[in-house]
């Protein structure tokens, strides 16, 4: 190779960007090696001083994490679902409808939805508190479920309707001249082409409900179907300031973040065509 | 779907279910009766009736016809095209398919094929599927037989080596293919083409208007075909429905279309170079009548004379090949500015006063070097148009 071909600007950005990379891809594998590391700790080894590889190796946190998790991660797993197959049932009609049909109050409705996506959620915890103590919807998992609706379906809708807005007309009138009705249409050819969509929406609303620490504390009592996620900050000492098992802190944080994981590698050929312009 | 029975031939009786009006479409038969369609009055608005698509318009067509939808783009061609195939509603007017009123009829209750100028494939489906969508969709012919009639179509077209193949994979002529086999496959009483070519480039549009003509010849099956290239009009067309502004302005053979235009609009859309169309004063004298304009004075022939009367306004026009050029004796001298090679004519643009006009002469008879020609027209070749651009004679 000739020297006349190195040119400065072009090497410096490119060890730049490499440089950037490096420091974030770091910065995030530093902290889960050590994530991995303590969660298979003794307590006198993650107390004393810090080191990456685990003197006494033992399974103890694991074990005793996942005990106690079992019920709530088989709640957070419902919740997750429920979420999913709920905001899905909303929004694929309804984002449907706002990218294809006319009616009145269409922009006015749309505007609505989004905005109610604007509304810090806090905010609506006790009024949904109140309103589901009501409606025997407090404590139970339909009431969780339908309670990430909220904020799950605006997002949701607002995804699809750009989804399905971008689908040529064309594409459904040729499958209505060729003997589909409006609706098997949309069944045999607009939902199939909507599918990147669809499952990078539904992995978004699993996440929610698999994820969501504020509905899930405040909605749910102890004796009922507490998620995973409120367990985790029991094992932190819920805030009481006592002393905090790291390993198994480190364990169920593992577990609880493997099943989206699981998920996305599932879904990441979707996710990647959902989310490129 | 009773008239579509009536009319039945089937040579066949492989079609398990009789009754189901698409599959026993007859146009497999060597008599082409099924097809005609009529259309009565049909009107169609936007915008709440802010904008006319089409109005008022009556075309009847008959079975095996190969019917062009010409004119500029918004003259409402497409609209028309669409009513008819029941992808809009009409705001008032009849549509009849072999003496049956499928108006209010969905469109996929008509046995009608739609094929789209953006071609419209499912890209979710192989070619295979893509062709079969509509037997799957619309008829209960037997695995074998959806089969036979997709490979066959596959073959007319040249489509064999790409049946498992996805559209993306394909063409765009070898597309617009797959489009016309989904037509195909559905043996319709008449087959929609909305600009089906325009996305192709040239060269491969010359050779689908052949291949589709073929098509049409083949099955007699009729053809609605819409475009705005009146060339491709007058090559395809067994009945040419010229339209403008929402209204047909006439309906003929090409020839008919060519050579007797009913009103300005239609001469001056149809033909290239474009016919000289000149505003002219009548002037009736003992000596008889002539039309005078800037540059000019042209004789009357008997038939123009009795038509016309002293100081009405009118339009002359002429096509180009009836223009010639001379030496010396012809009507008018013009400049000479531009001499265009079409071939085996030469495209010869001249102004005369302030107007221009074209001439189409044999190849190489109008030197390029010359500035000044002298111009006869043959006189009984032309047309007269009123001030409304209404013909007179």
């Amino acid at each position: 190779m000739s020297t006349d071909d190195f040119d400065v600007t072009a090497v410096t950005l490119k060890a730049t960007t490499y440089g950037v990379i490096s420091f974030l891809v770091l910065f995030n594998l530093v902290v889960l090696a050590f994530i991995f590391s303590v969660s298979f700790m003794p307590p006198s080894e993650f107390f004393g001083a810090p080191h990456i590889i685990p003197q006494n190796p033992t399974l103890d946190a694991w074990t005793s994490g996942f005990e106690e998790l079992q019920d709530n991660l088989v709640n957070s797993f419902l919740i997750g679902l429920g979420t999913t197959v709920v905001a899905l049932a909303i929004s694929i009609p309804g984002a449907y409808a706002f990218a294809r049909k006319e009616f009145y109050g269409k922009r006015a409705g749309f505007y609505a939805i989004i905005s109610a996506m604007m509304f810090p959620y806090i905010l609506l915890v006790i009024p949904i508190m109140d309103l589901w103590n009501d409606l025997g919807l407090y404590n139970t998992i339909p009431g969780m479920i339908i309670a990430y609706q909220v904020f799950v379906t605006p997002f949701a809708i607002w995804i699809l309707r750009d989804f399905f807005a971008k689908l040529p007309t064309d594409i459904e009138e040729a499958a209505q001249v060729y003997g589909c009705t409006q609706f098997t249409a949309f069944l045999r050819v607009i939902l199939p082409l909507a599918t990147p969509g669809i499952v990078a929406v539904g992995f978004l609303a699993f996440l929610t409900g698999w994820n969501d620490f504020l509905f899930a504390n405040l909605l749910t009592t102890g004796t009922g179907p507490v998620p995973a996620v409120p367990v985790l900050y029991g094992t932190i000492g819920g805030g009481s300031g006592e002393r905090v098992y790291w390993g198994k802190l480190m364990a169920e944080t593992l577990i609880i973040g493997t099943p989206p994981t699981i998920l996305y590698l599932v879904a990441r050929n979707y996710l990647e065509n959902a989310f490129t312009v | 779907m009773t008239a579509l029975e009536d009319a039945t031939t089937e040579e066949t009786d492989q079609t398990a279910d009789a009754t189901d009006s698409v599959a026993s479409s007859e146009t497999d038969s060597s008599d082409s009766s099924g097809g005609h369609i009529r259309l009565e009055g049909v009107r169609k608005t936007f915008d709440g009736g802010d904008i006319v698509a089409c109005d008022d318009v009556n075309i009847s067509m008959d079975g095996g016809e190969f019917v062009v939808l010409v004119g500029p783009s918004g003259c409402g061609k497409t609209t028309t095209l669409r009513c008819i195939a029941g992808l809009e509603e009409p705001d008032g007017g009849r549509i009849v398919v072999d003496g049956e009123d499928i108006t209010g009829l969905k469109s996929k209750d008509r046995d009608l094929a739609f094929v789209f100028q953006s071609i419209a494939l499912f890209p979710h489906m192989s070619v295979r599927k893509n062709i079969r969508f509509g037997l799957d969709m619309k008829t209960d012919l037997s695995k074998a037989e959806k089969r036979e009639r997709v490979e066959s179509a596959a073959e007319t077209l040249g489509l064999e080596e790409t049946l498992d193949r996805k559209p993306a994979a394909l063409s765009g002529g070898q597309q617009q293919r797959v489009s016309l086999g989904r037509a195909m496959v559905m043996e319709p009483a008449a087959f929609l083409l909305d600009e089906p070519f325009s996305a192709l480039d040239a060269n491969l549009r010359d050779h689908m208007r052949v291949e589709v003509k073929k098509i049409q010849r083949r099955l007699e099956t009729a053809m609605v075909f819409v475009t705005h290239d009146q060339e491709e009009a007058m090559t395809l067309g067994d009945k040419i429905v010229v339209m403008n502004d929402g209204y047909v302005q006439q309906i003929g053979t090409p020839y008919e279309i060519y050579n007797e235009p009913a009103n300005r609009f239609v001469a001056d859309f149809i033909g290239s170079p474009s016919p000289n169309l000149v505003e002219c004063t009548v002037e009736r004298t003992a000596s008889g009548v002539t039309f005078a304009s800037d540059f000019c004075r042209i004789p009357a022939t008997d038939e123009q004379a009795a038509a016309v009367q002293d100081g009405q306004t009118v339009v002359y026009g002429i096509r180009p090949e009836y223009l010639s050029m001379r030496d010396d004796g012809g009507q008018f001298t013009a400049r000479l500015d531009v001499v265009e090679p079409l071939g085996d004519r030469d495209a010869i643009h001249l102004t005369s006063g302030d107007t221009s006009l074209s001439a189409v002469t044999p190849q190489g008879e109008v030197s390029r070097d010359r500035n000044e020609v002298s111009v006869a027209m043959q006189t009984d070749e032309a047309w007269l148009f009123d001030e409304h651009g209404e013909r007179i004679v």
